[in-house]
């Protein structure tokens, strides 16, 4: 060996960062030289390299080090990899190193979601990851969210945009995934662009989640428990007007209508009733409980998982809850090495009672409590009053000491107290029991080379029970007769599936391919349901159905679902060049019973590539840029959401008439709608390129753009109505764009005790409807519309998906002149009807009157941005997480007030409206019968801002000295205090900015999320 | 060895991954049928053929009907309902405020047409169906009375329509061009005469009632004869109807002795009834199901809103309804002290004064409603939703109506009409069957008559029309002469086909 002069022998130890442990077999070498040494068993090297020279220490799992040779003696502390580059992906049908992922796929792990107040799966998503829009239909306990990828793929008719929901390989509809244990989750991946999705084809354009749920590991048995309990309220009270007010207001309108004042005296009226206090519940309570035990030897896994929920609503509570039991085993068994069988098996009970209007302007307790006036008592008691109409009508509800619940003379319709509302359904619940899961067996005949074959299904049954008493809350809303009513479903879903797989590794070459071939079956339900009447029970407790009222009495009903049935072959080529040139290929062939007869079969490819320059020889290793991927892709899916039969000609039922005195429909058919053997599934091509790196050693950043382009969205062109047939053929002919970038920036740091990690994310999307039917600017299935003012979005050409339709506000006439100096080019008054304090809307369409032509758009309900932060803090026994999410960008559609109930009640921004004396310009006067459509007419008046950012929980949690827990035989014992929903900053003026639905951000009375107060306790064993 | 048998095991088992049966994914249809495999039964037959009738009484899912439309459009009523805005098809048929895009006009056509459709199916398929020769004739006439039945309402409110006795093909749907009316009238008369000598005279009410009859079809076709002033022809086609004298029929047809009885739910199908429209109690028509089930919408429409029976003894049980269509005080002025003003207004004004009820003055109220086929508690369906599913029917041509229209026809051709003449006796049978005294066979007396007896029937803009006084009459309403008479051409049936709008409403038809 050739010793240079300035060559100097480098002695030292490596030893891990955390407890000092020494660290065998890391690799020391001297930068851009071949010469490398490994540690002993005790850590300790030599190397003898040049004065100044730069040693590079690596060992699996953690961060390498580089560090300048100064002295002849080089300690080195090595700590974990905060790249998580060894982490592993779920990519549909197996699993990929992260670091050499070549589609998009982002990922949430169970660490994140530990003792979160998370009560289903989809709330573990909102805000952790990039490119997802996430929104909560209502804040009722239990209910699901609104979730999409990267934007909408369909706007026809009744059009799915849901994601493909798969757990442990078994694909669950839609509405069934709140059956999920959030704490048995180990992983959610999703799939975002097409690269990755084409694995499940035909159903995979609006995104595929893939849940993984914990197994047992290899090792000693973990035994965890984790309860929290807490209080919930309402974070915000809307707010209305009080007696006095009211009155004054009705006063008012009444003058400006040439009407003599309803209101002698306002100020006698005081406060009056505050219907919010009546149905919001501030110590609405809540509880979870989860425990699990996993375990496992070299031949047998085991983990096993309870957890109960139960909450309940902070809204008319008596009627609004919420419980849930979950069961799962999940089990592998090895009997010989090359054998694996297993099963995987998630059970669920749950049992809700519910508002039944919890975002609807058409009755239901918030929306009774903002449009009844404040002048109703909740409870009469006023002698004079009790012993007249309308409380001496037969069945008026009544409180145990026997007054009768107010009834509003002025507010009627759906409007009704809500506190006799809620006993008329006090004791109604639905029910569901779910068992999903699989059994699978693997074997593998030779090393790497893998057959596997698993049976998987969803059996459900589900139904409710209710009661309706006698009752009278108004003219309009009252109940003659008793009756029972129950409802039974059943659902027996199933797939098989089979997958080949096999792995070469040839030096740096890795290869793997496997083959797939799937049998699906889905949609297989039942329904049945039978109505009781003239029952003796006077309660819900009474009712049942052994009092038999007589055959007359006994009304049923019942469906079929029609099955669903998809047929699949699959092919997967993974490859990779000593990680660092990397490659995917995937081709999937779907038939489903939905394709047109011309069209049965489906292909969707992919390809995805990757290149880590980092890897590459001209690399220098650097401190900024530790690990740099950059990664593209293309690929088709498709969303198979058709309807059934649409490619066939049928007859309908249902042109019934009568003859005779039989009281009895007599069935007619006629031929259905047009149809079309061409047929076919709404495709999806994606392009995908971005960027993955950890810089600093400290950050980890991910980058992308995307690009959408969905074709053959289905469309039923209208047919003339003179051909007289039920319907056109639906088509495959319109086109959408959905474009993006996403961002996803992390931060780990250690600084003494210190540790520090923060997440963020943050999505841009752009939506785009690129094609309709020849000769159509706009179409208006999926629109939202409310009450007498019609439909209020609207899908155009070249715009997004229902975005909000409606007139051009200018601003409020102030003067008689500037009314009569309106008018169209030809001379005539635009608005006739108008006096001050009106509002002005804008000729659009240059003629000579204001109508439904001169209308635009107004805003889009889709944010244009999403985001997410989460923030993790842990300082010696003390730990701290903070998360919230945000959107930006979009607009609420806030309808609270009915528009024909003339005397509904107001908002307090009614007293900001135009006077004389207050000469606003952006509230119009109050008038009854709105002679120039103030409200009618939809506007900007409707329209607020739904930006928010929301701290969703705050946990603080101390883990208890090990001298302590181990008293108790514990490993680890913490408690903990959270909060969710603590803080919501927004604009938005009603109860919640966050609303789900087939178009989102539309407020009728939304029944709002709670914010809660828990404490809680973690154990494990 | 052992490891080239593996090989082949792994083989083999991979073979099996490329099975796919394309038939696997054919599910059953279950309750969907091919059409190439109905009508192939004479069940079948009769459902096509109910399929037909379903038209009669058709109503839309926006709660649109004939009767409603054209009574809007008339002297007798406002549109009501809660606000201007309230059905606002209805609104702009009221103030005569309607363009092509209205969705009344839009139902008149589509219903129309549909009926035709369906009726030109029938008579396709109808030949394979396995019937027996007497039961095929008497469907084929049947549904040719329908057909014409459907054919007399769209040209009498459209003018200028289409003529289709066939299926149109979906590659020839756009080449359809519109016909002269009097081919429609042409059609629409030959239909019903080869139709009649196959209708039966009379049909078992209880299993049968609403069914096509000869009388029907007769009394039809004197209304197409009235509608082109043929009065000779129509009057012969109304004696055929109501006999030689009243109560003489041959088809048994006999005017009520209690007026009121006409509407009693429980009186369907009684010897006044020539065409009926027929509704059920039991088809459970829900807010999602509007128009597509078989309760009578009308009930609840003219319903007082927010009625209250305050003095319940003395209340009527009106059920709470819309309050649309609502007499204007001018109608209820004319039938005031007329006997049959019991049964034909809902006074709620009086009733309200007398502090017996309240209700809400909703919009256009004047305190009349319609007391014929009000929705009531003791008429209200056992189950269901309560507002929709009224079972009670309605006349679409009556004993009364065919008894004035031959005195105004027997009057228009020049027949003797004095004391003792068949116009004379006709006329002032249907006074005396509410205990008024003749009166001479003159245009302002049937007019008037026509009026009263048939309020809220539908017959009275059709009738002001034909009579030529609309322009006069309805010019209050904002009825334009040369422009109202008929309906305009739904805006939608113009785009990229051959259909062209009629002159009236700016097209060139």
């Amino acid at each position: 060996m050739v010793l240079f002069a300035q060559d100097i022998t480098v002695t030292g130890k490596v030893t891990d960062e955390k407890d000092g442990t020494p660290l065998p077999g890391v690799t020391v070498k001297q930068e851009n030289a071949a010469k490398a040494v490994s540690t002993d068993a005790e850590g300790r090297y030599s190397i003898q390299v040049p004065n100044g020279a730069k040693l590079v220490f690596r060992l699996v799992g953690m961060a390498p080090k580089t560090v300048t040779v100064t002295s002849t003696t080089l300690n080195v502390f090595l700590s974990a990899d905060t790249r998580d580059l060894t982490d592993v992906v779920v990519v549909g049908y197996g699993t990929q190193k992260k670091s050499v992922v070549t589609g998009s796929i982002s990922s949430v792990k169970a660490k994140d979601l530990e003792s979160m107040p998370i009560n289903r799966v989809e709330q573990a998503l909102q805000g952790r990851t990039s490119g997802l829009t996430i929104a909560s239909g209502n804040g009722q306990p239990g209910s699901s969210s609104t979730v999409r990828v990267r934007g909408y793929t369909s706007f026809a008719s009744g059009g799915n945009n849901d994601p493909l929901w798969v757990v442990d390989g078994v694909i669950v509809d839609n509405g069934g995934i709140g059956y999920l244990n959030q704490a048995d989750i180990e992983s959610i991946e999703v799939l975002k662009d097409a690269a990755s999705q084409a694995i499940y084809g035909a159903r995979a354009a609006n995104g595929v989640i893939i849940i993984t749920t914990k197994k047992g590991k290899v090792g000693s048995i973990n035994v965890n428990y984790n309860a929290f309990y807490g209080t919930s309220a309402p974070a915000k009270r809307l707010n209305l007007l009080n007696a006095t007010q009211y009155a004054t207001i009705r006063n008012e309108s009444a003058a400006n209508s040439g009407l003599p004042q309803p209101y002698a005296n306002p100020a006698a009226l005081g406060e009056g009733t505050n219907w919010q206090d009546q149905v919001f519940n501030d110590d609405a309570r809540r509880q979870t409980h989860e425990f699990s035990i996993s375990g496992g030897s070299e031949k047998f896994t085991i983990y096993s998982s309870f957890g109960y929920i139960d909450q309940d609503g902070i809204v008319a509570s008596p009627i609004s809850k919420w419980n849930r039991a979950n069961v799962r085993i999940n089990s592998t068994y090895k009997p010989a090495k090359w054998v694996t069988i297993g099963e995987n098996l998630g059970y669920s009970h749950a049992v809700n009672s519910s508002l039944g209007n919890t975002n609807s302007e058409f009755g239901g307790p918030l929306s009774s409590a903002i449009n009844l006036d404040p002048i109703t008592p909740v409870v009469e008691t006023n002698p004079n009053l009790i012993n007249k109409s309308p409380y001496t009508i037969a069945n008026t509800l009544r409180n145990a000491d026997g007054f009768p619940y107010g009834i509003s003379p002025i507010v009627g319709q759906e409007m009704t107290n809500p506190v006799a509302y809620m006993q008329t359904r006090l004791g109604n619940y639905s029910w569901d029991h779910n068992i999903v899961g699989n059994v699978f067996a693997e074997i593998e005949p030779i090393t790497n080379l893998k057959f596997r074959s698993t049976l998987g299904t969803k059996v459900a049954f589900y139904g409710g029970d209710s009661f309706t008493p006698l009752f009278y809350l108004n003219s309009s809303s009252k109940n003659d007769k008793k009756s029972f009513y129950r409802e039974i479903n059943t659902v027996l879903n199933y797939n098989w599936e089979n997958t080949l797989s096999y792995a070469k590794n040839f030096g740096k070459h890795h290869a793997f391919i496997i083959l797939g071939q799937g049998y699906y079956m889905d949609n297989n339900t039942r329904s049945l349901n039978t109505t009781y009447q003239n029952i003796i029970a006077n309660n819900f407790y009474e009712a049942n159905l052994n009092y038999d009222p007589g055959t007359a009495n006994k009304l049923v009903g019942g469906s079929d679902g029609t099955l669903h049935v998809v047929n699949s072959l699959f092919t997967r080529v993974t490859y990779d060049y000593d990680e660092k040139y990397l490659f995917t290929g995937i081709m999937r062939r779907d038939g489903s019973s939905r394709f047109g007869t011309n069209n049965r079969f489906g292909y969707f490819p992919s390809f995805s590539l990757g290149w880590v320059p980092s890897k590459e020889g001209f690399w220098k290793e650097n401190n900024v840029v530790n690990f740099l991927k950059i990664r593209g892709g293309y690929g088709v899916t498709g969303n198979d959401a058709l309807g059934d039969f649409r490619y066939v000609s049928l007859v309908s039922s249902g042109r019934n008439y009568t003859f005779g005195t039989t009281d009895q429909s007599v069935i007619g058919w006629s031929p259905a709608a047009l149809s079309n053997p061409d047929l076919k599934w709404e495709e999806t091509r994606q392009t995908n390129i971005g960027f993955d790196a950890t810089l600093f050693t400290n950050f980890t950043l991910s980058a992308e753009y995307y690009k959408k382009k969905t074709v053959g969205v289905l469309q039923t062109p209208d047919i003339p109505l003179y051909v007289g047939a039920a319907g056109g053929p639906t088509q495959n002919v319109g086109d959408m764009e959905n474009t993006g970038f996403e961002f996803e920036l992390g931060y780990r740091k250690k600084i003494g005790e210190l540790n520090l990690g923060i997440n963020g994310n943050i999505s841009f999307l752009k939506n785009k409807v690129t094609r309709l039917l020849p000769g159509k600017a706009f179409i208006e299935d999926n629109a939202q519309s409310f009450q007498t003012m019609g439909n209020f979005t609207r899908t155009g050409l070249d715009r997004s998906f229902n975005e909000y339709y409606g007139y051009d506000m200018l601003g409020i006439f102030q003067t008689q002149a500037e009314i009569d100096s309106y008018v169209g080019p030809g001379g005539t008054k635009l608005q006739p009807n108008a006096k001050p304090g009106d509002i002005k809307y804008a000729n659009l369409n240059g003629d000579e009157a204001i109508n439904s032509s001169d209308r635009t758009f107004l805003g889009s309900p889709i944010p244009k941005y999403t985001y997410g932060l989460t923030i993790n803090l842990a300082y010696k026994n003390w730990d701290l997480v903070a998360f919230g999410n945000g959107v930006g960008g979009n607009q609420i559609f806030q309808g609270l007030r009915r528009l024909d109930v003339t005397y509904a009640n107001w908002q307090t921004k009614i007293l900001d409206r135009w006077t004389p004396g207050n000469p606003s310009t952006t509230m119009p006067r109050i008038v009854e019968s709105d002679p120039n459509g103030n409200y009618i007419k939809f506007s900007k008046l409707y329209l607020e801002k739904g930006d928010y950012f929301r701290l969703k929980t705050l946990q603080v949690g101390y883990t208890l000295p090990q001298r302590i827990s181990n008293k108790v035989g514990a490993q680890k014992v913490r408690v903990y205090l959270m909060s969710e929903n603590l803080w919501t900053i927004t604009d938005y003026t009603g109860y919640d900015p966050e609303i789900g639905g087939t178009v989102l951000g539309v407020d009728r009375g939304v029944y709002p999320q709670a914010r809660s107060f828990m404490v809680g306790l973690n154990v494990g064993f | 060895m052992k490891k080239s048998i593996l090989y082949i095991a792994a083989i083999a088992a991979s073979t099996q991954l490329f099975t796919s049966c394309k038939k696997q994914l054919d599910v059953n249809p279950r309750e969907r049928i091919l059409e190439t495999s109905y009508y192939k039964t004479p069940s079948e037959a009769l459902t096509s053929l109910i399929s037909v009738y379903d038209i009669l009484g058709n109503q839309s899912s926006g709660y649109l009907t004939k009767v409603n439309i054209l009574s809007a459009g008339s002297d007798d009523h406002f549109a009501g309902g809660d606000s201007p805005s309230d059905i606002g098809d209805l609104q702009t048929i009221n103030n005569y405020t309607l363009t092509s895009t209205s969705g009344a006009a839009s139902h008149l056509w589509s219903k129309g047409f549909t009926g035709v459709y369906r009726a030109n199916v029938f008579l396709q398929k109808v030949a394979n169906a396995g019937l027996d020769d007497a039961t095929k004739t008497r469907y084929i006439a049947e549904v040719k009375a329908l057909r014409a039945i459907y054919y007399f309402d769209l040209v009498k409110l459209f003018k200028n329509i289409p003529l289709l006795t066939e299926v149109v093909e979906p590659n020839a749907m756009y080449d359809v061009v519109q016909a002269p009316a009097d081919q429609v009238y042409a059609l629409v008369i030959k239909d019903l005469t080869e139709a009649i000598p196959n209708l039966p005279p009379t049909v078992p009410a209880a299993s049968q009632g609403g069914r096509l009859t000869q009388g029907a079809a007769h009394a039809v076709l004197g209304k197409v004869y009235m509608w082109q002033q043929k009065w000779a022809e129509a009057a012969a086609e109304f004696a055929l109807v109501n006999g030689p004298t009243p109560g003489a029929s041959q088809y048994g047809y006999k005017l009520l002795a209690n007026y009121a009885d006409l509407w009693n739910v429980k009186n369907k199908f009684n010897s006044e009834s020539i065409l009926e429209l027929v509704y059920n109690t039991t088809s459970d028509m829900g807010w999602g199901t509007v128009g597509s089930r078989e309760g009578n919408v009308m009930s609840i429409l003219v319903g007082p809103r927010n009625y209250v029976p305050v003095n319940a003894a003395l209340a009527p049980d009106y059920i709470s309804g819309w309050s649309f269509l609502p007499f204007t005080k001018d109608f209820f002025d004319l039938i005031h002290f007329d006997p049959r003003n019991k049964a034909t207004v809902a006074n709620l004004d009086s009733l309200e004064k007398a502090g017996i009820v309240t209700y809400k003055h909703a919009y256009a109220n004047t305190g009349y409603f319609i007391e014929k086929y009000a929705g009531r508690v003791s008429t209200k369906a056992g189950s269901g939703q309560l507002e929709l599913n009224f079972g009670q029917d309605m006349y679409e041509i009556r004993l009364a109506d065919t008894y004035l229209l031959e005195a105004e026809s027997l009057l228009k051709s020049g027949a003797a009409v004095g004391a003792g003449t068949k116009a004379y006796t006709m006329f002032n049978a249907v006074r005396a069957r509410v205990g008024l005294n003749p009166l001479p066979v003159t245009m302002d007396n049937i007019m008037r008559e026509r009026r009263l007896e048939l309020a809220a029937e539908g017959h009275r803009w059709f009738d002001l029309v034909r009579w030529g006084l609309a322009p006069t009459v309805l010019a209050g309403k904002g009825f334009k002469a040369g422009r109202n008479e008929i309906f305009p051409i739904p805006e939608r049936e113009l785009a990229n086909s051959k259909i062209v709008q009629s002159k009236e409403w700016g097209g060139t038809k």
